[in-house]
């Protein structure tokens, strides 16, 4: 019936026994495709989650080497790793958990100039990039091919997590229209986070993939979640598309990619 | 998310016991939360009051994402309802 082998049907059996998933929804699963942008707070417990799930192909792309001070949170990665590229590690570590899956590598930066080939093949994205000009790109590519994204951003004790589905839902820029000023908001190196805290988010941009791939419940379309681990605290806001957005309003003027300065000395964006 | 309504800026007037603050205060929902402030009534001086950076926020008024350059000019009125939107470009670093 569903084309699944004797040890998968065993492996996901907790799954398959949820109504709302069973044997069907595993299948949709394996028949599925993700693509996990990071591999580090993100998405180490994204990417472990859904692989141990069965989706069929995961993508991730990285071009860092794991570091001693990633080992607080990124938890695809362990000691022995350190010096080791951060999307070989995750590789190694995927395979390991679910042999079923297949890996696909992507050992570079994402860029304007490849995101449109690399984001093709794949059904949902995740966003697990610790930079603003890169979660900007993300955003303006998956608008423009009506891919669905899986936002999540951390810092300090905070979180937050929007599913987007490009050219439908509001996207990232209906509610945060431009980069903010350059060297205003701290990165993680700067301000710190704490670790579980990207466990919080990354584990719930997974859910939030299982749900859209299996058909189940509510996804996070035209909501955006805040985290807050100080207080324990979630936060919705309902998020709703912006007519003057600039790459998906009634008239966009972002119509191609634009790639914001990494070195945040200026805004003024490259075409 | 600092929740420290700060002494520089609107002051926060506290019921406590449910009772009505004790000078006339602007009645908002901030982040879910019905809150009583006194002071200058504009979306910076909101945010100040709430120890929240205006540099690190968005502000969605009555469901409408607010132009930061207006925080100085946006007035807030009884009964508004305020959400902050915090940037948060972390994942890997």
């Amino acid at each position: 019936m569903f084309n699944l082998s004797e040890e998968e049907i065993e492996r996901y059996s907790r799954h398959i026994i949820l109504p709302e998933v069973g044997g069907r929804g595993q299948q949709k699963l394996k028949e599925s495709s993700v693509l996990v942008i990071g591999a580090g707070g993100l998405g180490s417990p994204a990417l472990l989650y859904l692989t141990a799930a069965g989706i069929g192909r995961i993508g991730v792309i990285e071009d860092d080497v794991v570091d001693l001070t990633n080992l607080q949170r990124q938890v695809l990665h362990a000691t022995p790793d350190i010096g080791k590229a951060k999307a070989r590690s995750a590789g190694e570590t995927l395979q390991q958990i679910n042999p079923h899956v297949e890996i696909d590598i992507y050992q570079h930066r994402l860029t304007k100039e490849n995101i449109f080939d690399i984001i093709a093949p794949y059904d949902v994205i995740v966003d697990g990039v610790d930079n603003f000009p890169t979660r900007y790109l993300l955003n303006d590519a998956c608008v423009m091919k009506k891919k669905t994204l899986v936002e999540g951003g951390i810092l300090r004790f905070m979180g937050l997590i929007m599913s987007i589905r490009g050219g439908e839902s509001a996207c990232y820029r209906c509610v945060f229209e431009e980069p903010p000023p350059p060297g205003t908001v701290p990165s993680c190196a700067e301000a710190g986070v704490l670790g579980a805290v990207a466990g919080v988010v990354g584990t719930l941009q997974a859910t939030e993939v299982l749900k859209i791939l299996a058909g189940i419940g509510k996804p996070l379309y035209n909501r955006l979640l805040q985290f807050d681990a100080e207080e324990l605290r979630f936060h919705e806001v309902k998020a709703k598309r912006n007519p003057g957005c600039p790459v998906c309003g009634k008239k966009p003027t972002i119509t191609e990619l634009v790639e914001y300065d990494y070195a945040c000395e200026t805004q003024a964006p490259k075409t | 998310m600092p929740n420290n309504d700060s002494i520089n800026g609107p002051r926060l007037l506290e019921r406590e016991d449910g009772l009505p603050p004790a000078s006339p205060g602007l009645r908002l929902i901030v982040q879910g939360g019905e809150r009583i402030y006194s002071g200058p009534p504009d979306v910076r001086s909101l945010l100040e009051a709430r120890g929240e950076n205006p540099a690190y926020v968005n502000v969605r008024l009555n469901g409408e994402v607010l132009n930061r350059r207006d925080f100085e000019k946006i007035t807030l009125r009884e009964g508004d309802k305020v959400d902050f939107l915090y940037f948060m470009g972390g994942g890997v670093v």
